[in-house]
């Protein structure tokens, strides 16, 4: 797994997790921390802005993932990445639905809580970090990944999302090492 | 694998193509969108694509039409209907005129991404024989033989280079002489997203230190004597593509450094230059020796070891997959009768068992070069333990009582130079070693003139 690279201000932030409308805050808390220790970026929450009522569609009864990036992408931020997250059902114009959504190699994504919700809460809030790392892994440029047990699988029902354990097959933690390298520098021992 | 494969999505919603595109640039494709089939047939005069996901309704040229019209031009094509008001005659129709699927939008994320495994299955399947049989095996005589798979050990190594090729992580590959290492890289590099580019090959164990550090780095014109004029070298002809290096564990701990230096920044300085060259490329390196032993020694460096060993792929020796012998053994007889025209039918039971019981040091290109030469002195209609009579079973080494690894290697290079009358390059090909190895060996030995 990445680890915080020495050389680097630890003030450096690398992620802005911006909440829209009400979202549960420890919720958002554990997305942060779980970005840290994955993948050694440091997160820092926003205080939420407002309802994203911009985005829903009528017709669907949700919200467009869409439409949320984009507007994402003109919040002021502090860090390079910004992730939303949001307690609202999120859409795309060719999906059903999704966990989250986010522009490869760009520097909005989103994710919600909406279908990760369990009666269990700390079931919730792990499956968000899942959700938080598979996106911002999209972020660097890294697409989906058909090794059994990897974050990056494509296709994460609850279920799968549940079975895979908080890790990367070798070939994605590689490249996630060597794009976390890129994007934000500093020496780093890699590969194992 | 899929990362080469590129498709075309034809729907007149803007937001539709953009979101697909999002979608299936994360699972790994090229895609090109186009807003009108008239459109997307133009292109398919200039543009090759494996798969088509096309939407019926659109103005003009409506999507049936173009699936009938791109089934006409292009047969194998991949189509896949896609609607926002699904009816069953439609679909029915759309598989009549040969869409492999039909889709009703929105999907469900687990629907799409199950038709695109299906969709990869599939082209996986038109293509296994076509790029990974015809092609190679004529761009490489022999390509074909690692591929020969038949025991576990070998179906994993393949799943291994599925999983792999994609990423571009340093990959080390172990194994003795004669496994097939180099064929392992070759599959690698065509399954990789860089299969478009250059396979660049380099033994690092055939020559001398110099001679190798101006083969990697390339060398300025008047670098050293002899140096007339300047030379690319292999790091820097390997960019976009993979650079092999075989006998990774001959390269002094010197050039480890250069070398670690190269890969950490994708760059390179020519011998006798002053400017640094970019190479992006992935590295495969290749070794029959111990590496791990070689740091203890302090002959190989653990951090250049680190750097080319991110995943590790073992190719076990023939004798521990013995299931692959007799598959491997018919394959090659069919190759020489077919080449030489002799009549045979196949091996008797004792030269199986034979073939099996024998130790392969030369592994596969050892047991090739056996079959060869039964076929060639073969009288009756099979081949018989009589043809492979110089095999000489390892069982006999347990009758000369406990002999080290050297003093067995010593033996049988003897037998085998004995067996070619002291011809070096047909030893050292009986050997599965190159020549330069077989002489340093010779000269370790000290069997010159003896
Ligand atoms: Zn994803
Ligand atoms: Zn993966």
């Amino acid at each position: 797994m990445a680890r915080k690279r020495p050389s680097a201000p630890s003030e450096e932030c690398h992620v802005n997790l911006i909440p829209l409308g009400k979202v549960d805050s420890l919720a958002v808390s554990i997305v942060a921390a779980n970005l840290h220790t994955v993948l050694g970026l440091n997160a820092d929450a926003l205080p939420p802005i407002g309802n994203p009522d911009f985005a829903f569609l009528p017709l669907r009864n949700q919200y467009s993932a869409g439409k949320i990036i984009k507007m994402l992408e003109t919040v002021n931020g502090s860090a390079k990445f910004k992730i939303g997250i949001v307690q609202c059902d999120l859409c795309t114009p060719i999906l059903k639905f999704v966990f989250g959504e986010s522009q490869l190699g760009g520097q909005a994504a989103v994710i919600s809580l909406h279908r990760l919700w369990h009666g269990d809460p700390s079931r919730t809030y792990l499956r968000a970090a899942k959700i938080g790392i598979h996106e911002a892994v999209h972020l660097l440029g890294i697409g989906h990944c058909r090794a059994a047990d990897c974050l990056m699988d494509g296709s994460l029902s609850t279920e799968k999302l549940d079975a895979i354990p908080l890790r990367f097959c070798r070939a994605c933690q590689y490249e996630v090492s060597r794009r976390l390298r890129h994007a934000f520098g500093g020496p780093e021992e890699l590969g194992t | 694998m899929s990362l080469s494969k590129r498709i075309m999505v034809v729907d007149d919603e803007e937001m539709i193509c953009e979101a697909l595109r999002g979608w299936l640039e994360k699972d790994g494709f090229r895609v090109d969108v186009t807003f009108s089939g008239q459109e997307a047939l133009k292109r398919t005069e200039d543009s090759f694509f494996d798969i088509y996901l096309v939407d019926v309704k659109m103005p003009g040229m409506n999507g049936m039409e173009l699936l009938t019209r791109l089934k006409e031009v292009q047969p194998e094509a991949i189509i896949i209907m896609m609607t926002a008001h699904g009816s069953i005659e439609t679909a029915v129709e759309a598989m009549k005129r040969g869409a492999m699927d039909y889709l009703c939008k929105p999907f469900d994320p687990d629907e799409l991404s199950l038709l695109m495994g299906r969709v990869m299955a599939h082209k996986a399947l038109q293509e296994e024989n076509i790029a990974l049989k015809e092609q190679l095996v004529e761009s490489h005589e022999g390509f074909f033989d690692v591929f020969i798979i038949h025991s576990d050990p070998m179906r994993n190594i393949f799943s291994t280079i599925d999983e792999v090729a994609k990423s571009s992580a340093p990959i080390l590959i172990t194994g003795e002489t004669g496994v097939g290492k180099d064929m392992v890289a070759r599959a690698i590099h065509l399954r990789s997203e860089r299969s478009c580019g250059p396979f660049v090959a380099v033994n690092c164990g055939s020559v001398s230190e110099s001679l190798l550090e101006s083969e990697l780095f390339g060398h300025e014109k008047g670098a050293f004597t002899g140096a007339i004029k300047a030379r690319r070298g292999r790091l820097e002809m390997a960019s976009n593509g993979t650079l092999f290096m075989d006998e990774v564990g001959e390269i002094s701990p010197r050039m480890q450094v250069s070398l670690l230096r190269s890969l950490e920044d994708k760059s390179l300085v020519r011998v006798g230059g002053s400017k640094s060259i970019q190479s992006d490329f992935r590295l495969i390196s290749a070794t029959h020796r111990d590496l791990p032993a070689l740091i203890r020694e302090k002959q190989f460096r653990e951090d250049f070891y680190y750097r080319i060993n991110v995943i590790t792929i073992n190719i076990p020796p023939l004798r521990e997959r013995q299931d692959d012998i007799p598959v491997l053994a018919d394959h090659f007889l069919k190759r020489y009768t077919e080449e030489t025209g002799k009549r045979l039918e196949g091996f008797t039971q004792r030269a199986i068992s034979l073939l099996c019981s024998y130790s392969w040091p030369g592994n596969i290109r050892e047991l090739r070069n056996v079959v060869e030469r039964a076929v060639v002195i073969a009288r009756g209609r099979m081949i018989g333990a009589e043809e492979l009579t110089f095999l000489n079973p390892c069982a006999d080494v347990a009758s000369f009582g406990p002999i080290t690894l050297e003093e067995l290697e010593l033996n049988h290079i003897r037998a085998t130079l004995d067996s070619c009358n002291g011809n070096m390059v047909r030893a050292s090909k009986q050997l599965g070693i190159d020549r330069s190895t077989l002489m340093r060996k010779m000269k370790r030995y000290n069997l010159f003139r003896t």
